[in-house]
């Protein structure tokens, strides 16, 4: 296998086809099998509509010439080159929403394969990325030719990875994210089923999708009953059924909480309507000075900022631990049509590790970040007061971004500072913060390039250059 | 032909349900595969000979192998 090529860890499970990475661009070498169904696949018709309407990466087969070029690794059949998508994102970073809009892009996709003959071999959320606030089907190798008589053998990871972590949000009122984080197969039907009571049995799709499912797997497990299936006359039209079915009940799944503790932030706290005109006018300064393709906003809320942002960026990452408020920003967003802003669900003091096989198989949100501009605008306190951080370690966890910072400094008088404290002894704050302040520790990192204090005296805004 | 390929398992169970799910179309599939394997389960274990042979199946498709598969001599392999 050639150097230049760098396998992507989180491709390896299908035989057919393993997707790399080489001078920038991602490519994906396919076998005998792979190419036989990707031609299928762009014979149809259906891979050029679907990347037309932006549900599917650009990918094209490259020709003889360029494929040998590249000095691709031995046995390979044919090479797709795909669209680079900006930023990835896992499931557990997703809303509500943005998973249920990820679930019936699946479900899309699927119907209009089978209706060309085709199938998708498999039915995870890793295989939808979002460009903004649009989910975008990645996974060109996913699609196979269908067998006469062939189930869909993707119906249960649909279920583990898509039905059960939205019904446990929508039915039980139980956040999806650490589970899939956790367990990136997913909630097995018996797990769902053993937090669902009798009353759930009455709920669409409940009853076949989890209660049935959950008895059929404990009872047949083990069996081999495709080729039984296939015998006894299964049908492309039973799957369509099936799929028509999970839409509608994807569809009715809806999650609508009154409230969140950040919900509501804008229009409670006077002093963010104060300040919103200020720091808009330094963000966009910022932007003007540094010219940044992708921005980080950390602790985005209601994304005010990260939209004034996107207007001359690529990409702006929303981060933000608050689901209700990336929630309602994401639905915004995508009613927009948005493809600029992506709402990130993230706790900022336990952001997402390296995950699955060899711990290489998903990166942790810092490797896959590379902002060229962070924002963090009201979100030092949260972290030095709210969840103990020394500020030293905020300060360097900001320097290892490794560009520049535009900085809203919350000091320990300011009344929000002053209100996450409250239950909080004085010597129970890190001394960095109570007495030394910003600049000793800011100086070491950075140089400060534009300082501006904000109404009220107990705030500033800067703008750091790491040095 | 067989050309499909699942490198996911698929779950015996959750084969099973597609039937049920599978609409108008799955009624008569499940007359033929579920309800008997669904009721055959609480009776004795299953003679050797109802287990077909995935070897002997494999290039089999039409409706008639799963009698021939049933009844093959003991030295089928």
């Amino acid at each position: 296998m050639s150097s230049q090529f760098r396998p992507e860890p989180g491709s390896f499970r299908d035989p057919s086809g393993r997707v790399f990475h080489a001078s920038g661009k991602v490519y994906r070498a396919l076998d005998q099998r792979g190419l036989t169904d990707f031609r299928a696949l762009e014979s149809t018709g259906l891979l050029g509509a679907l990347i037309g309407e932006g549900n599917v990466v650009a990918t094209r087969l490259l020709a003889e010439e360029e494929a040998s070029a590249l000095d691709p690794p031995e046995g390979r059949a044919g090479i797709l080159e795909h669209e680079a998508i900006p930023f990835l994102s896992y499931p557990f970073e997703w809303t509500f929403s943005m998973l249920r809009a990820a679930a019936l892009l699946q479900l899309d996709i699927l119907e209009r394969a089978l209706a060309a003959g085709l199938t998708l071999k498999d039915a995870t959320p890793y295989n939808i990325q979002f460009r903004g606030a649009r989910p975008v089907f990645i996974d060109v190798g996913s699609f196979q030719r269908l067998g006469a008589g062939e189930p869909w053998v993707g119906y249960r990871q649909f279920c583990r990875q898509f039905l059960y972590p939205l019904m446990m949000r929508a039915h039980l009122g139980i956040p999806f994210q650490p589970w899939l984080r956790g367990d990136p197969e997913g909630p097995s039907a018996a797990d769902i089923s053993a937090m669902m009571s009798g009353r759930d049995l009455l709920r669409s799709g409940v009853a076949m999708h989890v209660s049935l499912q959950a008895r059929a797997e404990r009872r047949f497990q083990g069996d081999a009953v495709r080729d039984d299936l296939r015998r006894a006359g299964f049908s492309t039209e039973m799957i369509l059924a099936n799929v028509r079915g999970l839409r509608k009940v994807v569809e009715g799944l809806a999650w609508e909480p009154p409230s969140s503790e950040w919900s509501e932030y804008a229009e409670d706290c006077q002093h963010v309507a104060a300040h919103r005109a200020t720091k808009e006018t330094f963000l966009r300064a910022a932007i003007d000075r540094v010219g940044p393709g992708r921005v980080l906003d950390l602790g985005a809320n209601d994304g005010f900022f990260s939209r004034a942002a996107a207007e001359s960026c690529e990409v702006v990452v929303a981060a933000d631990a608050d689901e209700l408020v990336l929630d309602r920003l994401f639905e915004s967003l995508a009613a927009a049509g948005s493809d600029r802003v992506q709402p990130l669900l993230v706790d900022l003091s336990n952001p997402s590790p390296r995950m699955g096989w060899r711990g290489q198989e998903r990166s942790a949100l810092a490797e896959r970040a590379r902002p060229d501009l962070v924002v963090a605008y009201a979100v030092i306190h949260h972290l030095v007061v709210g969840r103990s951080v020394p500020l030293a370690e905020v300060v360097g966890w900001l320097a290892d971004f490794g560009c520049p910072v535009v900085l809203e400094w919350v000091g320990p008088e300011d009344p929000m500072a002053r209100r996450l404290a409250a239950n909080k002894r004085p010597e129970e704050i890190h001394l960095d913060y109570r007495e030394w302040g910003l600049s000793p520790l800011v100086e070491e990192q950075f140089v400060v390039q534009r300082e501006e204090p904000l109404p009220g005296g107990t705030r500033a805004l800067l703008l750091l250059i790491p040095r | 032909m067989r050309f499909v390929l699942a490198y996911l398992d698929p779950g015996s169970g959750s084969l099973i349900v597609q039937v049920l799910l599978g609409g108008a179309a799955g009624v008569a599939v499940m007359m033929k595969t579920m309800g008997r394997r669904w009721f055959k389960r609480d009776e004795e274990p299953e003679p050797d000979s109802e287990q077909a042979d995935p070897e002997a199946l494999a290039d089999s498709g039409d409706e008639g192998s799963i009698d021939r598969a049933t009844n093959l001599p003991g030295d089928r392999a």
